[in-house]
């Protein structure tokens, strides 16, 4: 208790003498007392960020596992099922990602040149993005319901629905579809917390929290919003693309 | 924009690295390499879905895996600067990646195996092809003979000899 006083104590005049290090640069509010350095703040909440990312791909690749066992026991079911996907819209996605992680990346380019009107536009483009991705996704989900391209024991698939001329489903399409809506479920409520994230870090982003020389938030929820996107990279092919 | 960020991005590139003083000075990337990588990501997309028209037989999994994997190191590369990032973040990505890998290896030696060689050597009825509501794919039927181990096992030896004399 008393070592933990004295070293706030002994901060505390730290801060107040930033001026001397004569950068010029705004008294660093933003440094929490328990870093030495904005650099090393830095550091600590990437190498955060990046434990929690590789968690997330390990995470996923639960998904990914499951989609490698089946499709190697029952491929010609894959191909099949494949085929009542939309790859229209599975394409026109795959751009809006990708573009929505360029307009990501361009956030963070201005923030770090400290450029905050742009960045605010960059953070709102991606975030219209995301928007129009799960709107998308919304169209093609009610396909899926119309259908009767469901899950398990909800698969009872009606041929009025079903893509014109496409292979016979076999009985066991039910796993496809399981992991259709799984993959895509968990990779869309991903991009519905991106949103809220974005929102967040616009909002901050407009109240001044940021600067060139403090722009955390905005690099971490780009690093997250990088990953979203490269799940779909991978998602994209494996379930719309099968021959 | 353009003239103000020129300035600010030689700047960084000048004072980054070299001087110590504790700020934050991250590489900044300029417009055209961010354009350009999106570009080079849209033009792999195409690839993929043209590709994908294409009669490779099993290649066409390994091509479109291999092109998303382009993808995504594009995207692990510049979008979210591992090439200029601290090395242990790219240690840890890394390191996941092996991780998955091993996941894929280990499971898929199993899985891969247990309607050809597992039925014929462990005699397991393994469900493949007939899937229903009963049983899960991938599962199998345990042989029918009780385990021996110890009194427990041989009393249920006896209950299930029983009906059969």
């Amino acid at each position: 208790m008393t070592s933990e006083a004295a070293t706030a104590d002994a901060h505390e005049p730290k801060e107040g003498e930033e001026h001397d290090h004569g950068h010029g640069h705004d008294h660093p509010k933003y440094l929490a007392h328990h870093f030495d350095t904005p650099a090393q703040q830095f550091d600590a909440a990437k190498i955060g960020m990046w434990a929690f990312l590789v968690q997330e791909l390990l995470f996923f690749s639960g998904i990914f596992v499951a989609y490698g066992i089946f499709r190697s026991w029952y491929p010609e079911m894959f191909s099949a099922a494949s085929h009542q996907l939309n790859r229209l819209m599975g394409a026109g996605n795959t751009i809006v990602l990708l573009f929505s992680s360029l307009t990501a990346a361009l956030a963070v380019r201005s923030a770090q040149l400290g450029q905050k009107k742009h960045t605010s536009t960059f953070i709102l483009i991606t975030i219209l993005c995301a928007f129009t991705f799960l709107v998308v996704k919304y169209f093609e989900y009610h396909h899926k319901f119309e259908a009767g391209l469901l899950p398990g024991q909800y698969f009872h698939p009606d041929h009025h629905h079903l893509v014109a001329g496409s292979p016979e489903l076999p009985a066991n399409s039910h796993i496809f579809y399981s992991l259709y809506f799984m993959a895509t479920g968990i990779h869309g409520v991903h991009v519905a917390v991106g949103i809220g994230v974005f929102i967040w870090i616009w909002r901050r982003n407009e109240r001044g929290d940021f600067s060139k020389d403090y722009y955390t938030g905005v690099d971490l929820t780009a690093l997250y919003w990088h990953l979203v996107d490269l799940v779909w990279i991978y998602l994209f092919p494996l379930l719309y693309l099968i021959d | 924009m353009s003239s103000s960020s020129e300035h600010a991005e030689q700047h960084h590139e000048t004072d980054g690295g070299e001087s110590d003083d504790g700020m934050v000075h991250s590489h900044i990337s300029s417009l055209k390499l961010y354009v350009g990588i999106f570009l080079a990501l849209i033009f792999f997309t195409v690839v993929t879905v043209a590709v994908s028209y294409v009669h490779l037989g099993s290649l066409n999994l390994a091509v479109a895996i291999i092109i998303a994997s382009i993808k995504a190191s594009l995207v692990v590369t510049f979008f979210m600067h591992l090439k200029y990032d601290n090395k242990f973040n790219s240690l840890m990505f890394v390191c996941g990646l092996l991780f998955i890998g091993v996941f894929f290896a280990y499971t898929l030696n199993d899985t891969d195996r247990r309607q050809n060689e597992l039925n014929d050597v462990q005699g397991n009825k393994v469900y493949l092809g007939e899937v229903n509501d009963k049983q899960a794919p991938g599962g199998f039927e345990p042989k029918a003979e009780p385990a021996h181990s110890g009194s427990m096992g041989e009393e249920h030896k006896d209950e299930k000899a029983a009906p059969h004399h």
